[in-house]
């Protein structure tokens, strides 16, 4: 045992400095700074919460920070939504892997060029107007396409799509077939069979293809922006701008911390939300709620 | 009395792969069946056309006399247990027995009630709050076993229940089986490749062979008289013998080898001249260091044994050239050959089952 906990210390030890050196490091520098002072393009070391309540305090903050965490959830909620029947498919229904292998396709190109595909597709002589001309739906094009929440949800949830669908298909198949047919045995509809037995087993998989799409969307600052208009300002955006432009890092550091935080809030949300429901429990009050049976 | 199940000209096809051909079967209310057959015979899909997980091509199913063909799984009277359990592993002892009950909408005090005593029929009420996880191979078939049970349906199919389980625990279990099945007095359709669990527990055996039904018996029937080869041979060991049948001079049947003439007591009708196969149990055969001078006696020689305590298992070659398998009982003070010994092979007139030789299967 002793050599096994050794044998896997000495393979996780690279990884494990890498990380270290450059996430837990340069994390931690940036949380000192953020209880720094900058002035004239220069940062100081201080400890006040000024950056902190100036942000909380800042309306455009507050905007854009909604925002943020608004196409968060949405790309989120739609993204793995969309997913659970792709991945119940491929799971459970097929042997093919065709369809795995065209959602794995997309990220072949580059990011920036599927961006600019949709600004193609969704402009105002773009393939989605001319469509809708065509058919004699609208008369005149729709600009709103292009540069509306509508653009940015479209765009985000494409680009992180194969994301939640990985997550949710390696959660799938850790549960077995014969689980989906006893549950039907014993007397439920496919849709039961989903709800009380392949979701709370792949639980714990669902809830981290939420939260992975969720941070990858909510601090995903170039897709909004470019697809969005100013309806696509984040919180990236603005801490970005406090880093490049004015120069201000701590209080580049103070938002990126409040954004850190209000993630984690919404993962502490969503397994509160998951236990309430029943989809997932601990086992120690399980134990504890059914020893008086 | 109407039969619990019944299928008539049941077949399934997998694209051009026909899985089950001409099935017809029915099965009496309270009977232990057992679908025995070697692997890829069809007997499992039988079963999942049984549960509703997969459909007849062609033909009727009718469970306790309703034509079931359209239901889907969760609406048929049945329940099953698979081969490997398939256990919820979010839920506990109680909570796994209690799922179909609870699906069903039936008030909490009378799942209570029913979870409790189905597990203490399966010995299980011990473990109640167990997770799945925890528990052994052996707690795992008696909890899914109550699991289907609870539910009180009319028929329980069981998909090769003991394939997982060690020998030890296999052999207990099976007596365990036949209890549960007394104490409950379901219908039980069980699946095995293994023929000492089919014999030790069924009522009948229905013998599969490449997606047809060769043989529908009891194990005694089935094992003392087959009705052709595969099925001679896949119950138990056996001695197999090519020949013809010919009439002798007393106008009486008798079975024509390389070996010489052996007499048997006709049990179906093969037309004389015809080609036929002689079955003969190991343990019908007797051994003799002196020409016994009596029918189907052949001399032999011993070529190896095999000592297993109460009885010798002996493999010997006639002086024609076939190779012979006998099981001898081992009374103290007998005289026993040893390899290399001259021996005579004799088997009395009932001792064999004689069989067409190129049977219908």
């Amino acid at each position: 045992m002793v050599s096994s906990q050794k044998t896997g210390g000495f393979l996780a030890a690279p990884a494990v400095t890498y990380m270290v050196i450059f996430f837990v490091a340069p994390s931690l520098l940036l949380f000192s700074y953020s209880f720094w002072t900058a002035s004239s393009f220069r940062i100081v070391p201080d400890f006040v919460l000024t950056n902190y309540l100036s942000s909380i305090q800042s309306l455009l903050f507050l905007k854009v920070t909604l925002n943020a965490l608004l196409i968060g959830l949405v790309t989120a909620t739609v993204s793995v939504l969309l997913s659970l029947p792709i991945a119940y498919y491929l799971t459970y229904v097929t042997r093919s892997k065709l369809i795995f292998y065209l959602i794995l396709i997309t990220w072949f190109s580059s990011y920036l060029v599927r961006i600019y595909a949709w600004r193609t597709l969704l402009g105002t002589n773009g393939l989605l107007n001319a469509a809708l001309l065509q058919l004699g739906i609208i008369s005149t094009p729709i600009e709103a396409f292009l540069f509306s929440p509508f653009a940015v949800g479209v765009t985000l949830v494409h680009i992180y799509l194969p994301f939640a669908v990985l997550m949710v298909i390696s959660a799938m198949s850790e549960i077995k077939k014969e689980l989906i047919e006893a549950s039907r045995d014993l007397g439920t509809s496919p849709i039961g069979a989903f709800m009380r037995v392949v979701a709370p087993n792949a639980a714990q998989g669902l809830i981290g293809a939420f939260m992975l799409t969720f941070i990858l969307a909510a601090s995903d600052y170039v897709t909004p922006q470019m697809v969005g208009g100013s309806s696509g300002q984040t919180t990236g955006l603005l801490i970005a701008d406090q880093f490049r432009k004015t120069g201000n890092w701590p209080l580049g550091a103070a938002q990126a911390f409040i954004m850190f935080a209000l993630s984690i809030l919404i993962y502490l949300i969503i397994t509160a939300l998951a236990r309430a429901s029943g989809l997932t429990r601990s086992r120690k009050s399980t134990t504890i709620l059914t020893q008086d049976k | 009395m109407s039969p619990i199940i019944e299928i008539t000209d049941g077949n399934k096809a997998f694209g051009s792969f026909k899985a089950l051909q001409d099935i017809n079967l029915s099965i009496a209310q309270g009977e232990i069946v057992t679908l025995l057959g070697p692997s890829g015979c069809g007997k499992t899909t039988l079963m999942r056309i049984f549960a509703g997980f997969e459909s007849l091509t062609s033909g009727s199913l009718k469970i306790d006399g309703k034509d079931v063909s359209n239901l889907p799984p969760e609406k048929r009277p049945v329940n099953m247990v698979f081969q490997r359990y398939a256990l919820f592993p979010h839920l506990d002892v109680f909570e796994n027995v209690a799922y179909g009950l609870k699906v069903k909408g039936i008030g909490k005090d009378e799942v209570r009630e029913r979870v409790r005593n189905m597990l203490r029929i399966v010995q299980m009420d011990h473990l109640q709050q167990r997770f799945i996880t925890e528990l052994s191979g052996g707690q795992c078939q008696r909890v899914a076993l109550a699991r289907a049970l609870v539910n009180g349906p009319k028929v329980l199919l069981l998909d090769e229940p003991l394939a997982a389980l060690d020998l030890k625990i296999r052999q207990h279990m099976l007596t365990e089986m036949k209890r549960i099945h007394a104490e409950t007095g379901a219908t039980f359709i069980y699946v095995t490749h293994d023929q000492d669990e089919a014999m030790i527990l069924s009522d009948r055996v229905v013998l599969i062979d490449r997606g047809q039904i060769v043989q529908v018996d009891t194990p005694q029937d089935m094992y003392n008289r087959p009705n052709c080869l595969f099925s001679a041979k896949f119950l138990g060991e056996t001695n197999i013998l090519h020949g013809t049948i010919v009439e002798d001079a007393s106008g009486k049947s008798a079975f024509r080898s390389a070996e010489g003439s052996f007499h048997y007591q006709p049990t179906n009708q093969i037309a004389s001249k015809s080609a036929a196969i002689m079955s003969v149990r190991p343990e019908a055969i007797s051994l003799f260091a002196e020409n016994p001078a009596r029918d189907n006696a052949i001399p032999a020689t011993v070529t190896d044994v095999l000592f297993t305590g109460s009885r010798s298992f002996y493999h010997l070659v006639s002086d024609g050239g076939e190779a012979l398998r006998a099981q001898v009982q081992n009374t103290p003070g007998l005289n026993r050959p040893n390899v290399g010994d001259r021996v005579h092979v004799c088997w009395p007139h009932d001792g064999s089952v004689v069989l067409p030789a190129s049977p219908s299967h």
